[in-house]
């Protein structure tokens, strides 16, 4: 698919032009997917806000360098993805280092302090899923883990996702057979799943 | 896993009625390959919980709260051009190789000369005029000159 000759193209030629309507015709057009895009990553209407802003920060900043090899769709949720997991990462360093602050009595007290998950109550078992599913798409690259989420997420089959990227097929099952068997040995070492074949 | 199973995986994992009955058997047989489509599922449909249930829309206002930020930020600085387009990055990194191997080059490039100031005050001191003085094997003249007069001054 020619991606460079659509009516998606000339917009982002005119946003490249630094024409201010055809940016607010872009946020317009895809505020409302990025921010289901944020909120079913991170289940946070807060964040969703704060991220969204920083996704079309970043887009208005460096549509310079899209180069029309794929669909503004997929660069644009690339970016949303990205911004989701750095959030997290983030957030998850900004946690290392509060607790660093406490002693080790007052770190024990703490552990002892907070209720045990329990992974028969729905709403724990789906925080836990949530948690290691951010744990184990932090383990593939960007690109890849783009690819997985169209795939999986958005319902895109492999023949949309070659249109969509500019690749082809064939580079497209290989691309996610290869995430794929990342996830499980990601999924191995975090212990929660059993080594192939067994 | 193995190459058949590795070959039409998505149609496999999506349970698609065109997998082949050469597929199944496969699948029937081999232990490996059925552990690994089973763990693939169960990745896959922990993924598809990300799905936003629901439409969410911003709050009124979001475009202008955009532009503010992008305000906010400013325009890019010129170092932006070496950390964001790859043509930048490939620049940086030619530049810094030139660099190196400038510096590289001077310092192997100092050695000999250190070498040759060392043998001509030797040789001054040791007032051994019409040895040679250099690497090349050239006398050098004004430096033997300069040690006699030096070191009839003294």
């Amino acid at each position: 698919m020619d991606h460079k000759n659509s009516e998606e193209a000339a917009l982002v030629r005119r946003v490249q032009a630094r024409d201010e309507l055809a940016f607010r015709e872009i946020v317009e057009r895809y505020q409302a997917k990025v921010f289901s895009i944020i909120y079913g990553i991170l289940r946070n209407h807060n964040d969703a806000e704060d991220i969204a802003q920083q996704v079309f920060s970043k887009i208005y900043f460096s549509i310079r360098n899209f180069d029309f090899r794929s669909s503004l769709l997929t660069w644009i949720y690339k970016i949303t993805v990205n911004e989701c997991y750095d959030y997290l990462r983030k957030k998850r360093v900004r946690k290392l280092v509060y607790e660093s602050d406490f002693s080790d009595e007052d770190a024990l007290r703490m552990e002892a302090a907070e209720p045990a998950i329990d992974p028969a109550a729905p709403m724990d078992r789906q925080l836990a899923q949530q948690d290691l599913v951010a744990k184990l798409l932090d383990k593939v690259s960007a690109e890849d883990r783009t690819l997985i989420l169209l795939k999986e997420v958005e319902g895109h089959s492999v023949e949309e996702l070659a249109m969509m990227t500019g690749l082809n097929e064939n580079t497209i099952k290989v691309k996610l057979f290869r995430t794929r068997q990342k996830l499980l040995k990601a999924a191995q070492r975090l212990g929660r799943t059993r080594p192939f074949g067994k | 896993m193995h190459r058949v199973i590795r070959d039409n995986l998505e149609q496999v994992l999506a349970d698609s009625p065109l997998t082949g009955i050469a597929i199944k058997h496969h699948l029937d047989k081999c232990d490996e390959c059925r552990g690994q489509i089973v763990q693939m599922r169960e990745h896959a449909q922990m993924l598809r919980a990300l799905r936003s249930t629901q439409d969410i829309e911003p709050r009124p206002g979001f475009y202008a709260r955009v532009m503010e930020r992008i305000e906010a930020e400013g325009p890019a600085s010129i170092w932006h051009v070496f950390s964001e387009s790859p043509f930048g990055r490939r620049i940086a990194v030619a530049s810094m190789a030139l660099a190196l191997s400038i510096g590289v080059y001077m310092f192997t490039a100092e050695q000999p000369d250190a070498t040759a100031t060392h043998q001509i005050e030797i040789a001054g001191g040791e007032d051994q005029p019409g040895i040679d003085l250099t690497n090349t094997g050239a006398p050098d003249r004004d430096a033997v000159l300069v040690n006699l007069v030096t070191y009839r001054g003294q």
